[in-house]
């Protein structure tokens, strides 16, 4: 099949609507091959939809995406046979061993027993499954599970591998290990990885570019270094008052040793600078001068957390209401409320 | 008190999930509509061949006296044969529930003053219908006695009923057989079909068989074939449970069973393509439960499996006709017990081929590729 595409994944105004409510807006970028992307965004952002867009799961409403140069929307079937896709829920069979679910899934995209054994055994070695292969995955823990399913989005050496969350509710270790065989698979392979998270230092460490995205549309794109550069002052001072932050903001306001100050609660404070060890005796000085004590004070490096904040704001995203299905009830998932 | 902390959060949730609350108050309504009308019911249309050899005095009064039964409490439908022959093989292939034989000395016999004899072959594997036309026959021979004096006296008291029965034995538990395998099809089609596909997608797993490039085809012929298996499998081992626990055999040799593993297949593939046209695409194995029990009391009950078709009201009677556990149950019946060949089944057959691909076809439109 011809590729109408040269990047890895593209898409062009890509909207999706859901009744009268726009998930995903006119969102356009452009995935290089062998590139890792980051979606990264807020709950409710649109990051799950748009994947679904990419892994043919949703149609678009409009516009155009293409993934390994395939239109998405015109030649589904296609795409399917060249990506990976890793969801967030643990979707490997429990009452499956970790071979089986691996071998099946390799005969679904049509491959040969022997290319399954050989690929499949070098996988199930890769993520440390090679001695387990043969025990019920229901006695896996959660990250074995995470570790087996990227084993299993693998088999069929896919162009482009899309991961939901891979590393949520895992523990430390096992998180570790995730992003160890992601760094492995980057340094192996000419694959092209797209990588939803929540977690900033996740998305910091393996991504070569970070989409920013809330409310449906792509607010920022670049590197983590160009996020970060777009974000006034290279340092993070968090401090908390005894008596009243607003008045110590409106005093700290416009000083020259500071690039910005930004209430957090009622009692904390986040200011950026571009010299945070030089900043922090001024600022104790200013807060004293105005009757005021400082409580707790600490300073870091800016961190990706702090260009998500500043890009995304700090307002929580509660999901808008539901309509609840008279017919199925309160606690079955539910559609979107039709605004 | 704190008891009614619990007790408050568990009403609001039964509250907030209206299927659940459906399913409580609704089902047993219908339950006791379809469960009630199922049993105990006065049989009537039985289908019946009068074979009337004699044409004399009291043979006639004794066919006025079975058109009186067809007319009045509309027990027996009544068809004049002259073979009897014909008629009885016409009852071995399931057309009559009994043929009733006034042989050509019947009156001759009676006004002599011996013994009338009257024979009758009944579908005795249906043992209440058969039960039935015995007592309607005995009826109408003691309403020839109270009605009739003559001169002669004749030995009105000695009109004896001569019952054969067409095929052997069938004691009552071996009689719910074809029913438990009907019973073990359905909930085979249901656990192993709809409830899987409708857990996986609860679970979130068919969202990784769908960006895999399996067809709609692929998926849905995946999910039909092992269900069928499963269920075919599970309908075969409830089978020979059955006659074993019942000490049965199976009336017609390799070819009956191999007929009873095809009507076994055909009724379990549309039962499983209908559980995935009604339920296919629901969001939770919650609504697939609520369901299951609906549809097996709405199914089962009005088959025939344990009370004859015949017992029921007329609307009951037209849903059974048009219900394929009725087709299913009738055809193991008749194969199981009857030793029936091929044909005989052909139109319980036919129902239940055409059943499968119409419900094959709703099951293509309602299944979708995409979440």
């Amino acid at each position: 099949m011809e590729r109408e595409s040269a990047a890895a994944i593209e898409t062009r105004g890509l909207t999706k609507r859901f009744g009268s409510f726009t998930a995903v807006d006119k969102v356009s970028f452009s995935v290089a091959p062998g590139e890792v992307f980051g979606l990264l965004g807020p709950n409710g952002a649109g990051k799950t939809t748009l994947v679904r867009m990419l892994t043919t799961l949703l149609p678009p409403s409009q516009g155009h995406a293409y993934v390994a140069g395939i239109d998405v929307g015109r030649h589904p079937h296609n795409v399917r046979k060249l990506i990976g896709v890793i969801p967030q829920a643990l979707t490997s069979d429990l009452d499956l061993t970790g071979w089986e679910n691996v071998d099946i899934y390799g005969e679904f995209f049509g491959l040969s027993r022997r290319e399954r054994r050989m690929r499949g055994q070098r996988l199930l070695e890769m993520v440390g499954l090679k001695e387990r292969q043969h025990d019920l995955v229901a006695t896996y823990s959660g990250g074995m599970r995470r570790r087996l399913e990227i084993a299993r989005g693998l088999i069929h050496s896919p162009d482009v591998l899309f991961l939901d969350e891979p590393t949520i509710g895992l523990d430390p270790q096992s998180r570790r290990a995730v992003w160890d065989l992601l760094e492995q698979l980057r340094k192996e392979s000419e694959i092209t990885i797209s990588l939803t998270t929540h977690y900033m230092d996740e998305a910091e460490s393996l991504c070569d570019r970070i989409a920013i995205v809330d409310g449906g549309k792509v607010i920022a794109l670049d590197t983590p270094v160009g996020l970060k550069s777009v974000v006034p002052g290279s340092d993070r001072i968090d401090l908390a008052v005894e008596h009243d932050a607003a008045k110590i903001a409106a005093v700290l306001e416009g000083q020259p040793y500071l690039r910005g100050v930004t209430r957090d609660g009622e009692s904390r404070l986040s200011l950026a600078t571009d010299d945070g060890s030089h900043a922090i005796p001024l600022v104790l000085g200013a807060v004293e001068a105005a009757g005021d004590r400082v409580t707790s004070i600490t300073v870091h490096k800016l961190s990706l957390e702090d260009v998500f904040i500043h890009f995304t704001g700090r307002t929580l995203r509660d999901e808008g209401a539901k309509k609840v299905s008279l017919l199925v009830g309160a606690g079955m998932p539910q559609q979107p409320m039709r605004r | 008190m704190r008891f009614l902390a619990i007790m408050r959060r568990d009403l609001r949730k039964l509250v907030r999930n209206p299927m659940t609350l459906i399913t409580t108050i609704l089902m047993p309504i219908v339950y006791l509509v379809i469960i009630g009308n199922s049993f105990q019911g006065q049989l009537k249309h039985l289908p019946v061949a009068l074979v009337a050899q004699d044409h004399g005095l009291y043979a006639r009064r004794m066919v006025e006296e079975m058109l009186a039964l067809q007319a009045g409490p509309k027990t027996l439908d009544l068809s004049f044969r002259d073979d009897p022959g014909a008629a009885i093989k016409d009852a071995r292939d399931g057309v009559y529930k009994g043929v009733i034989v006034i042989p050509p000395n019947f009156s001759h016999d009676v006004a002599e003053g011996r013994i009338g004899e009257i024979g009758m072959f009944t579908d005795n594997v249906d043992g209440v219908s058969a039960t039935a036309l015995e007592g309607a026959v005995t009826e109408a021979a003691g309403a020839i006695r109270i009605s009739f004096v003559t001169a002669r006296e004749p030995k009105l008291n000695e009109i004896a009923l001569r019952p054969s029965w067409l095929y052997p034995y069938v004691d009552y538990d071996r009689s719910l057989i074809p029913g438990v395998i009907v019973m073990a099809m359905f909930m085979g089609s249901l656990m192993c079909g709809v409830f899987n596909w409708v857990m996986d997608k609860f679970m979130g797993v068919t969202e990784c068989y769908l960006v895999t490039p399996l067809s709609r085809w692929d998926i849905a012929g995946g999910i039909l074939a092992s269900g069928v298996t499963i269920t075919s499998t599970g309908g075969m081992i409830v089978l020979f449970m059955g006659l074993l626990i019942t000490r049965g055999t199976i009336e017609g040799g390799p070819i009956a069973l191999l007929t009873l593993v095809g009507i076994i297949v055909v009724g379990s593939a549309g039962l499983l393509a209908m559980t995935f046209a009604v339920l296919g695409r629901a969001g939770h194995p919650r609504l697939v439960g609520a369901f299951s029990g609906f549809l097996n009391v709405i199914l089962f009950f009005p088959s025939g499996a344990i009370y004859p078709v015949e017992s029921f009201p007329p609307w009951l009677r037209t849903f059974a006709k048009y219900n394929p556990e009725t087709h299913a149950v009738s055809a193991i019946k008749q194969i199981l017990f009857k030793g029936a060949d091929f044909a005989a089944v052909g139109g319980d057959l036919m129902f239940l081929v055409g059943f499968m691909l119409l419900m094959l076809l709703l099951a293509s439109i309602s299944f979708k590729r995409t979440l």
